[in-house]
């Protein structure tokens, strides 16, 4: 009883929020109404006995991928007003292809029972009681699912990559700090006593620049993060 | 009055539906048609879990816990392209993306 | 269906609920019963007395993003160990060398991207 309550509950705002997804001016509150069905999603798999699911959404999801959205949004300053042009133009044949598939889906509910053999067809029967979802999970995942689970490794390998080559630039003005050179370095470069009255220059010591050379010096490091995104 | 396996397919098939409408809507909005494609990645996973809760087979929460895996690694891509075409072109339509061929 | 485990999780909903409850009387409360007389100056933001100087909306560099697609990847990789870890003990060598297999994979794009200086910060 309280967990149909919470079903249909949980599964209103997650609709809800999913119409404000689509719709909302901003699209910061785009992304913050897409927090919100991801919760409200997890709450529909706890429901559905899949614990562990549950929690990786709240984590994955609403930790990571939600925060990597509202990066960009707020990374890039863009017209926001000038991309929602169209928007009027373009609901009703949106309205008709998903009502479309909408009524589709509905015929294929009603239509649909499961098969007389479904319990026999199952894979990977659910153990029983006392083995938790997580555990059952772990049974499968790394053994009877090894070549899924290598090639997950291996799609993170390559987004790993693939975000790097695409987003890195190479900065040769970059300055690092090489900690082994700076560690090993011997007494080459140390305080010197200077006679009192004799000319720096004469002694071989370089003055520092002048201020206006410096910041000329400085400024390519500090525009370039400006200069490089804008053209 | 007990959930069934219907009221999941229902809610997953109103989010699939909202998803695409969703691409629709905003098609010069590359940014709000990713979101709709993890709206519609998560309608997804919520079939395989309610089939994988009323089958009482696990396979099911084994592919959307895949299916997260890609949908994560798809988004990461996405917004680096994303981000990327802005930086050369100053703009995210999508109209304008079309152009990059060739 | 799951009853048992839902009654483990039933008083998070309840904290929900209190949680909802709490925040709903607040701001229900403060916008029946205070006294509302807006005016521009009121509703507009407050800068220590000026006008504000400039949108509060800043671009910040890419460099935060690559932090956070490599924090992306790194998640879902530690995601694949918590069942892992519940269930070494029956799976066997099998299962560790498996996801030994997996964590080298990440480990040559963790290598990769220490090499290329995605990590550094100026």
């Amino acid at each position: 009883m309280i967990a149909a309550a919470a079903f249909y509950l949980f599964a209103a705002i997650l609709i809800a929020s999913a119409v404000m997804v689509v719709t909302a001016r901003n699209p910061v509150h785009s992304v913050l109404f897409l927090i919100l069905a991801f919760f409200n999603a997890a709450a529909l798999f706890l429901i559905a006995g899949a614990e562990f699911l549950a929690m990786i959404l709240v984590i994955v999801y609403v930790g990571a991928v939600a925060v990597l959205f509202l990066f960009v949004v707020m990374m890039l300053d863009i017209d926001f007003a000038r991309l929602r042009e169209g928007f009027q133009r373009y609901a009703p044949i949106g309205a008709i292809v998903g009502g479309i598939l909408f009524l589709e889906l509905v015929l294929v509910l009603g239509a649909w029972t499961f098969a007389d053999q479904a319990e026999a067809l199952r894979i990977a029967p659910t153990p029983p009681s006392p083995v938790t979802n997580t555990e059952a999970l772990g049974l499968l995942l790394y053994t009877d699912y090894i070549y899924l689970f290598q090639a997950a490794g291996l799609i993170l390998l390559v987004a790993m990559i693939g975000a790097i080559v695409l987003t890195l630039r190479g900065r040769p003005a970059m300055r690092r700090q090489n900690i082994a050179v700076q560690i090993a370095r011997s007494g080459s470069v140390a305080a010197e006593k200077v006679p009192v009255g004799a000319g720096i220059r004469e002694l071989g010591i370089r003055r520092p620049p002048p201020p206006e050379e410096t910041r000329r010096l400085a400024e390519p490091a500090h525009g370039e993060a400006d200069h490089g995104e804008r053209h | 009055m007990v959930i069934g396996l219907a009221h999941y397919l229902i809610v997953a098939a109103i989010l699939l539906v909202l998803g695409i409408f969703g691409i629709f809507l905003n098609r010069k909005n590359v940014i709000v048609i990713l979101m709709s494609i993890e709206l519609i990645l998560l309608s997804v996973n919520l079939n395989l879990v309610a089939f994988s809760a009323w089958l009482n087979d696990l396979a099911g929460q084994v592919f959307a816990m895949f299916v997260l895996t890609v949908a994560a690694a798809e988004a990461a891509i996405g917004l680096a392209i994303v981000v990327i075409y802005f930086r050369n072109r100053g703009s995210i339509e999508v109209e304008g993306i079309s152009t990059l061929r060739g | 269906m799951t009853q048992p485990l839902l009654a483990d999780y039933f008083p998070i909903l309840v904290f929900l609920a209190i949680a909802g409850g709490i925040a709903l009387a607040m701001v229900g409360g403060s916008l029946l019963l205070a006294r509302q007389k807006p005016d521009p100056e009121k509703l507009s933001a407050y800068e220590c007395g000026f006008e504000p100087f400039d949108d509060t909306r800043r671009r910040f560099d890419v460099r935060f993003y690559l932090v956070a697609i490599l924090f992306i990847i790194f998640d879902l990789e530690v995601a694949f160990l918590f069942p892992w870890a519940v269930a070494l003990g029956d799976i066997g060598w099998f299962g560790f060398w498996s996801m030994m297999a997996f964590l080298g994979v990440l480990t040559i794009g963790f290598i990769y991207e220490w090499r290329k200086g995605a990590l550094d910060w100026e």
